[in-house]
């Protein structure tokens, strides 16, 4: 019997040089010639939720506090948890040590499969971004993390700052799976005057633990 | 070439870098920092093109690109704006609308037929007899129009798009938009600052006037400019015209790029909480007799020809204008060695004394109350003629350059364009700004001020209201500013003269048209009282300029002519873009965004023939054949695989799912069985199918289901919408992109599948109609379906994304020894039809309701308490015998399939062709068609007219659906 692998809906053309092998995923942590950023990391693999609820304050999942304000955003333990709306959150398990698994209780759906997700960090990443969206990511009302649902590159798609700070700006975006393609492309290309590579995970790993 | 001043601090070109050009074939060179124009004007080239009409030359004018005049073929791109383009090395630049050359034009004989080309006489003269107008009109049409462009050209270059959010965005960057953007930043505020030259500074950075304390005007632009770089609020953009002005304060503009930038011209979308519009004046023309001929100029272009470009404009300058700006610029030109005949004010009085005095000093004869009449010479200005303004006394001088201007006008079409409206000025002789549009303030000369300081304090106050409007500054403030700005110079009394005492037979008010002022005048006379309708029937302003050189002069003009007794009137609008602009450059990047499935990889490369199909794009065929003959025998007989990906896939669970499923399904819902799936169908209020699919119970309160592929995207919107009242409790989740769908069909379809999953899949365990959920390998959870949408066995396997492409290899493999074969959706689409299966959107439009389809068995009539959306419309619809109803028919004779979309007929229009294939499957020619009612009984004979066919018509007799397996054993074996 083959072994079963996962596909990403995110492909790069850039030569893997660690990978690693997840819940069938192979996952890459190194890319050669990643460069000096911005970097482009594909977190696809990493577990997606949905979470609906009439009373969402009631809920804890992971242990974590909802945000009451839609388009605010928590993230603890590793878990990115983003009010959507009134009765909808949406969770990231960014931790990559952590394969979370969903709760069993009512009300959630594993969204992993239904998006492509990856992480958009370093500097200029906002330059990058005023390229394909009229979002305001620099608004100062706006602290991190928040949450952005509209037009990316003209498709609708969540997107959560995690950074606002210079050299150690970032976002995680996510859109249907099937986007993946074009999406990456329309990125890399509005970055390539930016000289925006492709990443391994560790690149968000590192990231990450510095905010 | 021309010798270049070299020790100006004004000057924008580097003398020591030599660029080369191609012009008519020969090479000649430019330096860097030149514009095609000036590049042009250095190596003696006066005449640049033709004009559009009377074929009359055409030469430098404004040096801001303000009309046609300078309009280009530039490296095969027509109509390139000359004064605004940077020189680049190798450059190939054209003359256009000539015949010949600029210089010698066969069709210059034009301009001496003028009495035959009156105001609107195309709308006269060419139309009895009727029978000349076409004539007429293939003549005009090849007449019409700048430039030449192949339908099929490619634009070449790099398009970008930048899309910025900002608190305050000040459109110019002269000194009063510097003035503001400083004003708004120095308050914390996020500044973008707009301005269409490759620099800042406005009308300060070409002049050496005195700003105050001995610091020049230039000096004082620089030092603002350096100022706002400094600053970390502001974001310059320079090259950048703002061609836009919207609601909620969006502006658009483009920018050109510089040859380190990687674009040549990109598209930029602001959203800013307030606008600044400090986009300056241009100057008003002056009209007089061949007041276009190469060699008369405006005061800023020859000033800025000398003091930006190094080039002396002329050798024997005659001034003909009406304000200190030319005395000014008589004088710095005179300093930079141009003979000046004569300087001819219109102004009797009002002039600034120390300008005066030294224009006495220099001992340049100034002549008040004066103005140019005629320009002379055939091609290039040779002589001015120049009279008093009541035209009792003239004179002439010769010379080869004649600067003319009447005035200043404001540019203010980024304030009307956004609904502001403007008011004439009796004072200044301008229409400034009256009301403004909301978090929109002006500033600058734009509010007629002239006076640099004042000037600067408009930007402030500007900037701090700006600032006001994002609520970072107080009223108290704004005072103060409005205060300081009080006690300065306010604007200055400009001139009234309208045109020199001529006839204006070759008086041209606006340049890109040839309109003449005796042409405004035809127009008036024949009823058009008002600057829109003259506009309309004289075309003046119609041109690339819009309202650049006509604008002020017209409603003047207009006034005056109907002697109004005051200048009620206002220019004519202009629109959006202000300055012209490419195509592509509104393009931009254009990103190609659409979805492909899990299995888009394999399918490429098993040679699938991909088709964009809503946001999808989906292997259509796998072959050349587009009857797809081959796909379609194979299921038919054997086995295939299909990518079912695009459907739309939801799971609605919770304690309310089934009440939101009664809702808007039209079946009743509450029997679904685990374990069988259930087909029915969505309508809207009026009854109207907007959806159909199946579903499916996966566990308490728990459902999933499937929709069309182009529906998907609204389904959670359709579904919340109409549960909105009711405070349900249910979760719903798009899981389309979620899952991949691999049907696979046919005879064989058990045979293959079987050797893939490890349970029972016989008949007797897995029957038709029936859903099943397990694992593929213990690894891959798969729900299945046995369904027959192309009438043979069929399994529909609904695997997680992720795992698609291994579960496509496993089946690929194992139907290996049953030659397996991919099928396209164009195979999917016969097969389907030759069942009478219907897909919306194909056999339904959106007047296409439930009962017509013949689904009407799909409606419970008893689910009252449900709701459900659309059964009132039903209800209504049963008893009504005028609607279209779907039928099957075949082709007489076995004619050809008619096609999709062809109308059935007799005397007239009674239905139309849904889907007609030629069938493998029957060996004849099928299809499905909605006709009225009458035409649907079993027999009846339908006439059907396809586009183009004349008097040949495809016949065929409605007949029994479905037309394939009508048992349905097939699907159930």
């Amino acid at each position: 019997m083959k072994e079963i692998q996962r596909v990403s809906p995110v492909v790069f053309k850039s030569t893997p040089v660690k990978t690693k092998t997840r819940d069938n995923w192979e996952v890459v942590m190194e890319y050669s010639e990643e460069g000096d950023g911005p970097f482009l990391v594909d977190l696809s693999h990493r577990p997606r939720f949905d979470l609906q609820d009439s009373n969402l304050a009631a809920q804890k999942p992971f242990g974590i506090e909802i945000p009451e304000t839609p388009g605010i955003c928590v993230l603890e333990k590793g878990v990115l948890a983003n009010r959507m709306n009134g009765t909808q959150v949406s969770l990231y398990n960014l931790d990559s040590d952590d394969t979370a698994v969903m709760p069993d209780e009512s009300g959630y759906t594993d969204v992993t499969e239904s998006t492509m997700c990856v992480a958009l960090i370093g500097k200029n990443v906002f330059s990058i971004c005023e390229k394909l969206t009229a979002l305001d990511f620099m608004d100062p009302q706006r602290k991190a993390p928040f949450l952005f649902q509209g037009p990316f590159s003209h498709v609708p798609c969540q997107i959560v700052t995690l950074s606002k700070e210079g050299d150690i700006s970032g976002l995680v975006l996510t859109c249907s799976r099937g986007y993946g393609r074009d999406m990456i492309h329309s990125i890399l290309h509005a970055g390539e005057e930016f000289k925006l590579t492709p990443a391994g995970e560790n690149r968000f790993t590192n990231w990450i633990k510095e905010l | 070439m021309m010798n270049r001043f070299n020790h100006l601090p004004t000057l924008k070109v580097d003398t020591t870098q030599k660029i080369a050009f191609i012009y008519k074939g020969k090479k000649h060179y430019g330096v860097k920092g030149d514009t095609v124009a000036t590049a042009l004007y250095a190596n003696g080239i006066r005449i640049f093109a033709r004009s559009l009409k009377y074929h009359r030359p055409r030469g430098l004018y404004s040096l801001d690109g303000e009309c046609s005049n300078t309009c280009m073929e530039v490296d095969g791109i027509p109509n390139v704006r000359c004064e605004n383009t940077l020189l680049e090395d190798g450059m190939v630049i054209k003359e256009q609308n000539v015949k010949g050359s600029a210089e010698n034009d066969y069709m210059s004989f034009l301009d001496k037929l003028d009495w035959l080309m009156p105001a609107g006489f195309y709308y006269n003269v060419m139309h009895k007899p009727a029978k000349i107008w076409p004539i007429a009109m293939k003549q005009i049409r090849k007449a019409a129009g700048l430039g030449k462009i192949s339908p099929d050209y490619e634009m070449p270059g790099k398009f970008d798009e930048v899309f910025l959010n900002t608190d305050v965005c000040v459109i110019g960057g002269g000194p009063a938009g510097m003035m503001a953007a400083l004003s708004s930043a120095q308050k914390g505020l996020r500044v973008i600052l707009m301005e269409s030259r490759p620099w800042l500074g406005g009308f300060f950075e070409y002049r050496s006037g005195q700003y105050k304390d001995r610091q020049a005007l230039h000096e004082r632009a620089l030092f603002l400019a350096n100022e706002v770089a400094a600053h970390e609020n502001i974001r310059s953009f320079t090259s950048t015209s703002a061609v836009g002005t919207y609601n909620n304060n969006l502006v658009t503009g483009f920018q050109i790029g510089k040859k380190e930038d990687v674009f040549d011209q990109r598209y930029i979308e602001i959203r800013a909480k307030s606008v600044v519009a400090a986009a300056g004046c241009i100057e008003r023309p002056l009209i007089f007799d061949n007041n276009e001929r190469p060699g008369v100029m405006q005061i800023a272009c020859a000033l800025r020809l000398a003091k930006t470009y190094g080039l002396l404009p002329g050798k024997k300058a005659v001034f003909s204008i009406g304000h200190d700006l030319g005395l000014e610029a008589a004088l710095e030109l005179h300093d930079l060695g141009l003979a000046i005949s004569c300087v001819a004010d219109i102004r009797e009085d009002g002039h600034d004394p120390e300008l005066l005095k030294k224009i006495e000093d220099k001992k340049i004869p100034l002549l008040k109350g004066w103005v140019a009449t005629k320009a002379h010479g055939s091609k290039l200005v040779n002589k001015i003629s120049l009279a008093s303004v009541d035209g009792l006394v003239s004179k002439s001088f010769d010379c080869d350059l004649v600067v003319a201007s009447a005035g200043i006008t404001p540019v203010t079409g980024h304030i009307t364009v956004a609904q502001g409206t403007l008011k004439y000025d009796n004072h200044t002789g301008c229409f400034l700004p009256d009301q403004m549009p909301e978090k929109m303030h002006a500033a600058g000369r734009v509010l007629g001020l002239n006076d640099p300081l004042s000037v600067e304090a408009s930007g402030t106050l500007a900037g701090l209201q700006a600032a006001f409007d994002c609520e970072n500054c107080s009223i108290q403030e704004i005072g103060e500013a409005r205060k300081a700005l009080e006690n300065l110079p306010g604007p200055v009394r400009g001139t009234k003269l309208v045109t020199a005492p001529v006839k204006g037979r070759k008086s041209f008010i606006c340049f890109d048209e040839d309109a003449t002022i005796k042409n405004i005048k035809q127009a008036i006379e024949k009823g058009f009282d008002v600057p829109e309708l003259i506009k309309r029937f004289t075309a003046t302003g119609l041109g690339p300029g819009q309202g650049g050189i006509p604008g002020h002069n017209l409603p003047l003009y207009v006034a005056k002519y109907q002697t109004l007794p005051d200048v009620s009137i206002r220019p004519t609008n202009v629109r959006p873009p202000l300055v012209p602009t490419l195509i592509s450059t509104y393009a931009g990047v254009n990103h190609k965004m659409f979805k492909i499935t899990p299995m888009d990889e394999m399918q490429r490369k098993d040679g699938g023939i991909f088709r964009n199909l809503g946001v999808w794009q989906r292997a259509r065929y796998f072959s050349n054949d587009l009857t797809c003959k081959k796909e379609i025998e194979n299921v038919r007989s054997n086995v295939g695989m299909l990518d079912g990906s695009t459907l739309g896939k939801f799971r609605i669970h919770g304690s309310d799912a089934l009440k939101a499923l009664q809702r808007v399904f039209v079946s009743d819902m509450s029997k679904v069985k685990q374990g069988r799936v259930k087909y029915s169908a969505m309508c809207n209020d009026d009854g109207c199918v907007i959806d159909d699919g199946v579903v499916v119970k996966q566990g308490e309160n728990d459902y999933y289901f499937t929709t069309s592929s182009g529906r998907a995207g609204q389904t959670v919107e359709w579904i919340r919408y109409h549960t909105r009242y009711d405070g349900w409790t249910f979760a719903l989740v798009n899981l389309t992109d979620s899952l991949g769908v691999i049907n696979l069909s046919g005879p064989n379809a058990r045979k293959v599948l079987e050797k893939v999953v490890d349970i029972d899949i016989s008949n007797e365990a897995f029957g038709y109609s029936e859903y099943k959920e397990f694992k593929i390998q213990d690894t891959v959870q798969t729900r299945a379906m046995r369904l027959g949408f192309v009438g043979e066995l069929s399994y529909e396997l609904h695997v997680p994304s992720s795992y698609v492409k291994a579960v496509w290899l496993m089946l690929n493999e194992a139907g290996k020894e049953f030659n397996i074969k991919n099928f396209g959706v164009e195979a999917q689409n016969v097969l389907r039809m030759e069942k009478c299966h219907i897909i919306l959107g194909q056999e339904s439009e959106q007047r296409t309701n439930l009962l017509d389809l013949g689904l009407g068995f799909l409606w419970d009539r008893n689910k009252t308490e449900a709701k459900t959306v659309g059964a009132v419309a039903l209800r209504q619809a049963e008893n009504d015998q005028t609607r279209l109803k779907l039928v099957g028919f075949k082709t007489e004779n076995n004619t050809r399939a008619p096609r999709d979309g062809a109308l059935v007929v007799d005397e007239k229009v009674r239905g139309y062709i849904c889907t007609a294939r030629d069938s493998f499957s029957l060996n004849e020619a099928v299809g499905m068609a909605l006709v009225e009612g009458e035409l649907s009984k079993i027999g009846t004979r339908l006439e059907i007219y396809e586009d183009e066919c004349g008097d040949d018509r495809i016949y065929g007799k409605v007949v029994k659906m479905p037309f394939y397996d009508p048992e349905g054993t097939r699907m159930k074996m």
